[in-house]
């Protein structure tokens, strides 16, 4: 299964969700990889705790891989290399867990060549055979990225993909994610362009949202009942616009809710952060726990 | 001097096993060409061979520069319609000259790299297959050859891709001298292996059959390791423990014929392994606690049967 996860607009915790849906989903018990697409700013080795490849490789990453430089991409076995104590053994009953970490300085991807698809194909291919979930991180908005994913996939008819589109539960980012899948140049639209069938590719394509304050949220005890009300109101309204822009309940995968750990520092959400030191929020692990069986579970994904 | 090659070895990208006429379309990599099979005792499909021209530098230990001009010699082989390997190799022989001469030259050789300018046997085969050899870029690259070659069986339009379980391919780097018989396997990382082989008289396709029998029998030995280890027995139900190991059931265990297909003249190698470290001992252990296990839950549920039809 190939999941590709993409955002309308930066800092909507893509990759810090990304990242912890490949952690719960290896916990679980299923071979992973996490491929840090992200080429402008590769720092999935960063919220992985791998300090070697924090801001991306020197040798090996994917960009170069993609440009031909290198006849394989680095792996990192994150079991094995994570600098986090809580990390660096792996669990009973985990399966493995590998970074494939992007460029140092590499830079977006500035043209769509044959020969990049064709290693695209190849490498998709090649980790398929390989890992239960290979969980692709494409940068924030439309860019070339996405239409490599889009051009690769569809020349894999047999192997199985789907999306995951993240944004912030605001007026602005529910319009933009929107405009991502269904706009001009969106992901419809460019799939469409390069083969897909339209139908399919609509049921492949799931929100999920981030940092997201429920009405009825702990962290809302201590407001006035004024901005309780206030909130209460926005949120209904954000529904309806959600409703409208078909970013709703049904298309919806799942909702991380706000944790103040991922608002300070991106890492991952260990159960040691939750039940030893009780620094992150029991609700937060849950919502990746539950997002990592849910993006390989069918019912999940039944056409709309 | 030395003949060195590589044989990776995977999991056939197909929901079950494929039949013969399957595997020859497979395996029809190149028109006009035929796939040998054979039959007895385990279905064996082999694809016509492909050459592919190299001028590069070799592997050295030691780091010197050396560099051969010559052919690769490729194919991919499907074992009981469900393992797939690619296997590639090159004989390296000193050059006559020492500068590059014509292509037919090293097309009426296939398979043959010749060195240009001087370089030890020893040094390449460390180099080669050595523990962290260092392999730098533009230095001769069996494995992309072999990775690409095997990508096209597993990209078969003919393959449905939904393989029952994942499971890393293995790759197995191997030298050959003649020389007084003797045989060493090495495990370095999860997916690498290497086999130092001297075998007397000169060397034949024969030492690729027996190479490519060792891979396939190592990646059986080291999948069902990993079917076990995720079955966590002991550690989680014994319904689900068996509903783990039945893709061990399914597509493996019927799989191990070792030196099937060997020449009767090497098939001391395959017993001196066999002696140590004792490939099909740990086989058979395996094989018995993957049986056991689901006997056992198969004894759990008919008991159980029997107390519920019993009320």
């Amino acid at each position: 299964m190939l999941v590709f996860a993409i955002s309308d607009k930066g800092g909507t915790g893509r990759s810090v969700t990304g990242t912890n849906i490949a952690y719960r989903h290896a916990l679980q018990g299923n071979d992973v990889c996490y491929l840090d697409f992200d080429f402008g700013s590769p720092t999935a080795g960063a919220i992985f705790s791998v300090s070697a490849v924090a801001r991306g490789t020197r040798e090996n990453g994917l960009h170069e891989y993609l440009r031909g430089d290198c006849p394989q991409p680095r792996r990192v076995d994150v079991w094995a290399e994570s600098d986090r104590e809580g990390l660096r053994t792996r669990p009973p009953g985990a399966g493995r867990l590998m970074l494939l970490p992007g460029s140092e300085g590499g830079g977006e991807l500035s043209a769509l060549t044959e020969e990049v698809v064709g290693r695209c194909v190849q490498l998709f291919g090649r980790l398929e055979e390989e890992f239960d979930l290979c969980m692709v991180d494409v940068s924030a908005g439309r860019s070339f990225t996405a239409e490599l994913v889009l051009a690769a996939t569809v020349r894999m008819p047999a192997v199985p993909f789907r999306w995951l589109v993240f944004h912030r539960w605001t007026r602005q980012h529910i319009i933009a994610a929107d405009g991502l899948v269904t706009g001009t140049d969106g992901l419809f639209d460019v799939g469409t362009r390069f083969g897909h069938d339209p139908e399919v590719l609509r049921d492949r394509i799931r929100f999920v949202r981030t940092a997201v304050l429920e009405p009825d949220a702990a962290e809302l005890v201590g407001l006035r009942d004024e901005q309780r009300a206030w909130l209460s109101a926005c949120d209904s309204e954000l529904r309806e616009l959600a409703g409208r822009h078909g970013v709703g309940r049904t298309t919806m995968l799942g909702k991380v809710p706000l944790d103040p750990v991922l608002q300070w520092r991106e890492q991952l959400i260990t159960d040691e952060d939750v039940l030893a030191s009780k620094i992150a929020n029991v609700e937060t692990a849950a919502a990746f726990d539950d997002l990592a069986k849910k993006i390989v579970d069918d019912n999940a994904w039944e056409g709309l | 001097m030395l003949v060195i090659g590589e044989v990776h070895t995977g999991l056939l990208q197909n929901s079950g096993e494929i039949s013969e006429p399957a595997c020859r379309q497979v395996l029809g990599l190149m028109s006009g060409e035929t796939v040998r099979v054979s039959r007895r005792p385990i279905v064996h499909a082999l694809s016509p061979e492909r050459l592919t021209g190299v001028d590069c530098a070799l592997p050295a230990a030691s780091g010197s520069r050396i560099r051969g001009v010559g052919t690769v010699v490729s194919r991919c082989a499907v074992t009981g319609g469900r393992v797939a390997q690619g296997s590639s190799y090159v004989r390296v022989a000193r050059s006559e000259t020492d500068r590059r001469l014509s292509w037919s030259h090293y097309l009426a050789r296939p398979g043959v790299v010749e060195v240009l300018g001087k370089a030890k046997a020893a040094d390449i085969a460390e180099g080669f297959a050595g523990d962290g050899a260092p392999r730098g870029h533009g230095c001769l690259d069996l494995t992309a050859i072999t990775g690409r070659f095997l990508d096209l069986v597993q990209t078969s339009p003919l393959l449905n891709r939904r393989a029952p379980f994942r499971m890393p391919r293995t790759i197995l780097r191997w030298v050959a001298e003649t020389g007084e018989p003797s045989i060493g396997f090495t495990l370095h990382t999860e997916q690498e292996r290497s086999l130092r082989l001297t075998h007397p008289g000169p060397f034949t396709p024969a030492v690729v059959d027996l190479c490519e029998d060792l891979a396939m029998h190592d990646w059986l030995l080291t999948s069902l390791l990993v079917v076990v280890e995720r079955a966590r027995v002991g550690a989680t139900p014994a319904a689900e423990v068996a509903a783990r190991l039945s893709p061990a059931v399914d597509h493996l265990l019927h799989l191990w014929m070792p030196a099937a297909r060997v020449e009767e003249r090497l098939t001391p190698f395959w017993e001196s392994l066999e002696r140590r470290p004792g490939f099909s001992r740990q086989w058979r252990s395996l094989v018995d606690r993957v049986r056991d296990q689901v006997a056992v839950h198969t004894l759990a549920l008919l008991s159980a049967n029997a107390e519920t039809g019993g009320r």
